[in-house]
């Protein structure tokens, strides 16, 4: 009798554990593409060659039916990943829209193995809904023997065919409405949405689209529902597929005059921040010490600043686009990403320094040197200040601002342009309504030797902005460079005082030996930026990471940060590096990870524009219970972090 | 030419009107429900007026649907309707299959249907046309509604939290969350419920559609 259950239950294996398997209305079979025994990562893919008028169906099956279900069963040491779902194509019933795949489909499941493991068999329990008019459910037991099995160009094909690149999307509510806007990477004849999430939208009516511009398009989605925070899935140019992926604002997103007048604010407050404070006050002091001038000379001066001032801000922005019409993500602070750009405003800052404490009158100096340039009012000083300011503010990230400049640098170039210049508008505002109103000049201080003293003492705020730049200097590249760069400030130093107080040649040779020693030292940097070493109470921060936490159920907290991020590094030490906190999130198992954004990270800034963010810090927290994570203060205490976080 | 030129209009105006019948509806939560009449299986014809004072449960269905067959096939989805009943609800089975498809019946195949499964519905409606069910969106049997004795639709959605996906056909019923089951109280008490919309599963309303 025993005999007779063992010769059936290896009879029914090997009926049940063939490949491939006749399902009834399909068949299935599993392939892969592993190549060679010493492979650590591979696909496997489940091929479903289903009858003409049957269908299977996406993650999201629309307004009916069901994704598959695979089990796996492998040796310990194989992981295989969820699958990777093909880009679907719409299976419309009216008055319902299904989502799914016909023919002949393949799935591909990416599997990673430690080397030590020896490769057998893998099996799958594959459970799939499949339909016409009607559905019936059917399933494979397959079975790959791994140590024979051929790789497959099929399998091969259907992962380049993956939807893995992104799109940029920006979505608002208005009314039952979800408004997308993307940027479409490709010219493309048909465009359709197919949204993660179920139960969101009405999937039947057509999806209407509008070129907004040349390359930006916008779909209209009818809400169901409302409530939606975040919204992804894939949007299918003809048949090719891209993912993407956003939260959406909670309060019906941000219209472009909300922005302007973020951007408004955020400049004016801008002038408080520290890095810009000392240029600015240089600045007022100068007009301070025209109190009994000419009011149209004050007039002049002032909007020379604010000349320099937009103009910078016009060229930032143009720069802004023109790089991200190379595709490339970007974002607010971008520029200090470079080590050469944070050597030039060390010296800048350094320079400045110097003057202030030394009281040289290098501008005097050089123009001696070009007599050309005589007799202007040096009305191009004021201008110069004026891009001064903003080039030292580039560091700085003002309340307001963050959430103005995030939104414009996903909006079509109309709406890039204004954002900035109002941002421009409102860091320049003080002095705009000076030249308009000269005449309040006088209710400042009297100039007298207080400014002189005054004066003096900017410079240690300016020194101590060019060690935090020396300092991001040298986490960008190495010690030794930044040597190099302190001996450029020196002879930078030794310039200074040359030109101001030689007369004739000796000016010229000042010059040149900065100019030399600016070559020889810029010419040794680096031209990738080194990796940071992570500190070791982080974890390391990559694209995925969010989904594959919540998935495990496991809370975290993501720190995005980097060096030249003065808001940033004063919450690490106000906040997230004392004790308490590191306790509180060791105790309640919270993970905590870091995303440095020191050096040009492409990911980070996808993973920034996710929440509609293109400048740090940024804080994200999630714990099981939530439904999406949220957005922690951007300016941080113990108390406040470890409160957000309860 | 003047009656040609109003004949067209006329005719363009129709298809508008009918080409506008597919759209599926989608009432919502703690509002009025939609009220509709139809024709029971003993040809009697049903308004949802006519219950007012009464809680009423909407329940679509197509028993060749594999969905729905395993709920009945295991006595779950009669065991709802009797607790239902006694607990005073009015429960309607709709049946939306348009003739020729899956799960479309006749008046006396559909009371065979109630008597061989022993379910407890107080009428089994048929709905042909598919007008009710798209009038309140009815996507997948089965598709449970819940109205309250005023007439407000306090629930729509799947019967309970298994969901779809193919774990269905070996999940347990008496493990699951049944979402009609466990809120009949909080219907009769004309409270808002804490779950009143999720994603129906199942397998596709039959409608006409060509």
């Amino acid at each position: 009798m025993k005999n007779i259950f063992l010769t059936l239950s290896i009879l029914w294996s090997t009926i049940l554990l063939a490949n491939p398997v006749e399902t009834g209305h399909a068949k299935a079979s599993l392939i892969t593409n592993l190549q060679s025994s010493s492979q650590e990562s591979f696909y496997v893919g489940v091929r479903l060659q289903m009858q003409d008028g049957w269908h299977t169906y996406w993650e999201n099956p629309g307004d009916s039916g069901s994704p598959f279900s695979a089990t796996w069963t492998t040796d310990a040491g194989v992981i295989i990943e969820n699958v990777s779902w093909p880009t679907p194509q719409t299976i419309p019933y009216p008055p319902l829209m299904t989502y799914g795949y016909e023919g002949d489909i393949v799935f591909p499941f990416q599997v990673f193995r430690s080397l030590d493991t020896e490769l057998t068999e893998i099996s799958l329990d594959f459970d799939f809904l499949i339909c016409a008019d009607i559905c019936v459910p059917e399933q494979a037991k397959l079975t790959l023997d791994l140590t024979s099995a051929s790789s497959s160009d099929l399998l091969d094909q259907a992962i380049d065919n993956l939807p893995t690149k992104l799109v940029k999307t920006k979505s608002t509510i208005s009314g039952d409405e979800l408004k997308v806007v993307f940027q479409s990477p490709k010219e493309f004849s048909t465009a359709y949405i197919f949204p993660r999430e179920g139960n969101l939208f009405a999937y039947t009516p057509n999806q209407e689209i509008t070129p907004i511009d040349e390359n930006t398009f916008e779909i209209t989605l009818p809400l169901y529902q409302d409530g939606v925070e975040s919204f992804s899935g894939i949007i299918s140019l003809d048949g090719q597929g891209f993912q993407f992926e956003e939260q959406i604002a909670s309060a019906g997103g941000m219209s472009l005059w909300q922005a302007i007048l973020f951007a408004l604010i955020g400049g004016l407050i801008l002038n408080l921040m520290p890095c810009v404070f000392p240029v600015i006050s240089l600045k007022v002091l100068s007009f301070v010490s025209m109190g009994g001038d000419d009011h149209t000379k004050i007039r002049n001066h002032a909007l020379a600043f604010v000349g320099g001032v937009m103009s910078t801000f016009l060229s930032i922005a143009t720069a802004l686009m023109i790089i991200r019409s190379t595709g490339s993500m970007i974002g607010w602070g971008y520029q200090l990403q470079s080590p050469v750009v944070v050597g030039i405003l060390t010296l800048i800052m350094l320079g400045i320094g110097m003057i202030l404490l030394t009281n040289i009158n290098v501008a005097a100096g050089l123009t001696n040197i070009g007599s050309s340039v005589q007799n202007r009012n040096d009305y191009s000083g004021s201008f110069f200040t004026g891009v001064l300011a903003v080039v030292v503010a580039s560091p700085c990230t003002a309340p307001f601002m963050g959430a103005a400049v995030g939104y414009a640098l996903l909006q079509p170039s109309f709406a890039t342009l204004p954002i900035f210049l109002s941002l421009g508008l409102g860091f320049a505002g003080p002095y705009l309504i000076l030249a308009i109103k000269p005449k309040w000049i006088s209710s400042l201080p009297k100039p007298g030797q207080w400014m002189e003293t005054l004066k003096q003492f900017f410079a240690f705020p300016m020194i101590a902005t060019a060690l935090w730049l020396m300092w991001v200097f040298m986490v960008q590249t190495s010690g030794d460079a930044l040597i190099q760069l302190l001996i450029l400030g020196l002879s930078l130093g030794l310039a200074i005082w040359m030109i101001a107080s030689f007369e004739g040649r000796w000016k010229w040779v000042g010059l040149i030996l900065t100019f030399i020693a600016s070559i020889q030292i810029f010419n040794n940097l680096p031209n990738n930026a080194n990796e940071i070493t992570q500190s070791a109470d982080a974890d390391s921060w990559n694209l995925s990471i969010e989904s594959d936490l919540q998935a495990n159920n496991q809370a975290y907290l993501i720190n995005f940060t980097a060096a030249w991020c003065i808001t940033c590094q004063t919450n690490e030490k106000a906040a997230l590096a004392r004790t308490s906190v590191q306790d509180y999130l060791a105790e309640q198992n919270i993970k905590y990870i870091k995303a440095d954004w020191t050096n040009r990270n492409e990911d980070i800034a996808i993973g920034l524009a996710k929440y509609e963010r293109s400048g740090i810090p940024l804080y994200i927290f999630w714990k099981p219970g939530m439904r999406n994570s949220k957005i922690l203060p951007a300016v941080l205490t113990e108390d406040l972090l470890i409160r957000s976080m309860q | 030419m003047k009656s040609i030129l109003s004949s067209f209009i006329f005719l363009f105006f129709m298809v508008h009107a009918l080409s506008a019948e597919i759209i599926l509806q989608n009432p919502k939560v703690n509002e009025k429900a939609p009220l509709f009449s139809a024709v029971n299986s003993y040809g009697e014809k049903i308004n949802l007026a006519d219950f007012q004072g009464q809680p009423v449960i909407l329940e679509w269905s197509n028993h060749e649907c594999p969905y729905v067959a395993r709920h009945y096939e295991e006595e779950n989805m009669q065991s709802v309707q009797k607790m239902a009943q006694e607990e005073g609800f009015v429960w309607l089975t709709i049946i939306s299959s348009t003739p020729g498809e899956q799960g479309h019946v006749n008046p006396s195949q559909a009371n065979d249907l109630t008597h061989s499964r022993n379910a407890y519905p107080s009428h089994v409606l048929m709905d042909e046309s598919g007008e009710i069910g798209m009038q309140y969106g009815a996507k997948t049997t089965p598709h449970m509604y819940m109205i309250d004795d005023k007439g407000l639709l306090r629930y729509k959605g799947a019967i309970d939290d298994i969901g779809m996906g193919m774990k269905f056909f070996s999940a347990s019923f008496a493990n699951a969350t049944n979402y009609v089951a466990t809120q009949l109280s909080d219907v009769k008490l004309n409270n808002k419920l804490a779950i009143d919309n999720t994603v129906a599963y199942g397998c596709s309303v039959k409608y006409n559609y060509d």
